[in-house]
This record gives C-alpha cells, sequence and structure tokens, in this order.
C-alpha cells in the first residue's frame, strides 16, 4: 500500500516537505515563480504515482526530493533556449544539480544550527577571519570560538542527517 | 589522562578538521590523535561536514529561508481533486467500454502507464487510436490519442517539455495534403496539460497529425491500419 494514494496523503506531505522542496527549487532555478510550478509539479507526480511509492525502499522526502530533481531538469530543459537543444546543443548535465542540492543542504543546516555556532562557523571559516579577531568582536575568550566551530560543526552534522544526509 | 584534558583536545577538533589551527597547537593535537580512539573517531565524523562547507554559500545562509506562498498547497490539492474525479469517470467509461474482464486489464494498464484519458463516446466499442510522435527533441514529448465520431476526430493531448506558455495549434491532414485544424490550447506548466480536441476530419481519412507549438512544429503519422481495423463502421452515420 503507497502512502500518497489518498488526496489526505498529499496534504500531509505537502505539510511537512513542501518548504524544503520549496527552498531548494528556488535556489536551484533562480526564480520564486518557476520553483513554485516546480514545487506544484513536483506532487501532481507524486500523486500520479503514488502506488509505486514504498516506505520499506525509502523515505518519503527522498522520493519527493527526487522527483523534484527529475522536474527540475525537465524545466531547465524547457526553459533553456530550446532550438538549440534541438540543433544539438549540450543538454544541461545531471550533476551541477546534485551538487545544487548538496549545498542547499549545507545552507540550510547552516540556518537551522543557533545562531551563536552559525555565526562562529560564517566569520571564521566562509570569511576566513582570524580566531582572536572575532573573539575580540564578539567579546569572549578565543577558546570559547574555538568550543563554538566544535560545537557549530557537531550541530551541522546533525541538522544534515535529519535531512537524509548519511557519509 | 585527565578527563579535563580529554575534553580539551575534543573541543579542538573543529578548527582541526578546518584546518584552522596554527601549527604548534595542530602538531600538539595530531600527536594527541595518535593514542586516542575516541577523538579519531570524533574527527572522522566532523571531518566529513567540514568537506561540505565549501558548497555553501555565505550569502545564501544568511538569506531568511524561502517559503511557498500561502496557498500554493490549496491550488495543489485541487488539481489533484480534479485530475482524481476525471480518473474516475475514465474508469467508468472504460469498464462500460471492455466490459468486465476488458476492465481489469485495462485499470492494471491505466495504473501502469498512467496514459491519457480517453474521454469516450456514449458508451460504443468505438477504439481509440494513440499515436507515436517518433522523432521529438529531448525533453519534449506528445501523446495524442484519436477517436472517430460522427462529427469526425476527437483528439486526446498531452504535450510536455515546451515552454510554459506556449500555443498549440493542433491539425490532421489527409492524404491529399489538405489541413484540417483542430483548435489550439495553451500549454501551462504544471497545470493540467491534456487538451481535448476535435477536427472535422473523419479519422479514416486523416494520414497526419500536426501540432504548431510555438514556432515548431510536430508532426507524426496516423496509422490507418489499426484504425481502420478497430473503427470501421462503428461511425458509419
Amino acid at each position: 500500500m503507497g502512502a500518497l494514494t489518498r488526496e489526505r496523503d498529499v496534504r500531509e506531505a505537502y505539510a511537512a516537505h513542501s518548504g524544503e522542496l520549496y527552498g531548494f527549487a528556488v535556489r536551484s532555478l533562480g526564480d520564486a515563480g518557476l520553483a513554485e510550478e516546480a514545487v506544484q509539479e513536483t506532487f501532481l507526480r507524486a500523486w500520479r504515482a503514488g502506488d509505486r511509492f514504498d516506505p520499506e525502499i525509502g523515505s518519503l522526502r527522498t522520493w519527493l526530493f527526487a522527483i523534484l530533481r527529475n522536474v527540475v531538469i525537465d524545466l531547465g530543459r524547457a526553459r533553456a533556449a530550446r532550438p538549440r537543444v534541438a540543433e544539438g546543443g549540450v543538454e544541461p548535465s545531471v550533476e551541477p544539480l546534485e551538487q545544487a542540492l548538496l549545498a542547499w543542504q549545507v545552507e540550510e543546516a547552516m540556518r537551522r544550527i543557533g545562531e551563536d555556532h552559525r555565526k562562529v562557523l560564517l566569520e571564521t571559516h566562509f570569511r576566513a577571519r582570524p580566531y582572536s579577531e572575532v573573539a575580540e568582536e564578539l567579546g569572549v575568550p578565543e577558546g570559547t570560538i574555538k568550543s563554538r566551530v566544535y560545537y557549530g560543526l557537531r550541530a551541522l552534522r546533525v541538522a544534515l542527517e535529519e535531512m537524509g544526509y548519511e557519509d | 589522562m585527565r578527563t579535563d584534558d580529554h575534553r580539551d583536545w575534543k573541543l579542538s577538533l573543529g578548527a582541526y578538521a578546518l584546518g584552522d589551527l596554527p601549527p604548534d597547537e595542530r602538531a600538539a593535537v595530531a600527536a594527541h590523535l595518535e593514542g586516542c580512539e575516541e577523538c579519531r573517531a570524533e574527527l572522522r565524523s566532523l571531518e566529513g561536514v567540514a568537506a561540505l562547507l565549501p558548497l555553501a554559500d555565505p550569502a545564501r545562509i544568511e538569506q531568511p529561508t524561502a517559503r511557498p506562498p500561502a496557498d500554493l498547497g490549496a491550488r495543489i490539492e485541487a488539481q489533484i481533486a480534479a485530475e482524481s474525479a476525471r480518473e474516475g469517470r475514465a474508469r467508468k467509461r472504460r469498464r462500460l467500454r471492455l466490459g468486465f474482464g476488458g476492465a481489469i486489464a485495462a485499470a492494471a494498464v491505466a495504473a501502469a502507464l498512467a496514459i491519457a484519458i480517453l474521454p469516450g463516446s456514449s458508451g460504443e466499442s468505438s477504439p481509440a487510436q494513440k499515436v507515436d510522435f517518433a522523432s521529438l527533441p529531448k525533453g519534449v514529448s506528445i501523446d495524442a490519442t484519436l477517436e472517430p465520431h460522427a462529427f469526425g476526430t476527437e483528439i486526446e493531448m498531452y504535450v510536455s517539455g515546451v515552454r510554459s506558455g506556449t500555443l498549440c495549434r493542433v491539425f490532421l491532414r489527409d492524404a491529399k495534403g489538405r489541413t484540417y485544424s483542430a483548435g489550439s490550447f495553451r500549454y501551462r506548466w504544471g497545470e493540467d496539460s491534456h487538451a481535448v480536441l476535435s477536427s472535422a476530419l473523419d479519422l479514416s481519412q486523416a494520414k497526419v497529425i500536426g501540432v504548431h507549438a510555438g514556432d515548431r512544429t510536430f508532426m507524426a503519422p496516423v496509422d490507418q491500419a489499426t484504425a481502420l481495423v478497430g473503427g470501421a463502421g462503428i461511425d458509419a452515420t
């Protein structure tokens, strides 16, 4: 028995996952309107194929992301100047999209961890500022910055695992 | 080793994994790792995450999480409800058309392929013909089902992979090359993309079905052999 065969199942799936799906769609399509279309199409396709979803094989979330991934590829193709593709132009490759999904997950995980940890990781790692400088700015000992980096990475890992990441 | 020391080492592992430690501290942590299995395991776990960090864009991290419009869920539900209702009607028609044994097979086929719904005439056994658009550009797909009627031909069409908003004009062509319009529809991405059209040309006379989609035209042959075998006599009014 699939989990998406009734209209109520779709409503529940939407409530649980639409935010993430939309967030990723916005990131990879760069356009809120297109992202909306992509999410809509994803749930329609999921519903049409609802009896093929098997919770024994993978989570609903993973399944929906897999559908969205295909929708984004289709949409990218449809949007890319079609005549060029028809004349033998290069097809949009699949790899950047997988990477975009991972990148979005890391960004989303960063948004989910505590403000203190996010701030320290942003300043030290992404902006490459020395720990001492960040410590002074925040008015805490340098050792605190170091431990926030540690707990920040751990929190990030938990957030990523919640989103299905495993290494 | 005292527990406090161990904890201190552990707190350095984040900076170690990210390569942020000055050389002397780095060497000291490395020496501790040599003899501490627990810290080595912790480091492996942190390194997995640290390796992913370069993928992220700091500017995006600081943007608020994008939220879908409040009414999107309701729009999706409405669309699914409409599709669901159409499915139910189509199933009933198929049962009428094929009899009890056939209905099971038809339901299985419909479930497996999710093919276009066939809006039939009122219970007559007029078989529909599925047309194969063979040579389409990658990403574009067109399915058409043709059904003979007294008025001419009913065409159910399903298009995907063209630009949203594209105007699609459908036509049939007979053996002499005369074109018969079957009407037009606009392809909307994510919206119901089944279009039901009709043309005055009898299906038995149709040789080609075509779609002008924006500035491109796609055509496919109509297989008269199939159409005549199934459709002969049925609409001979």
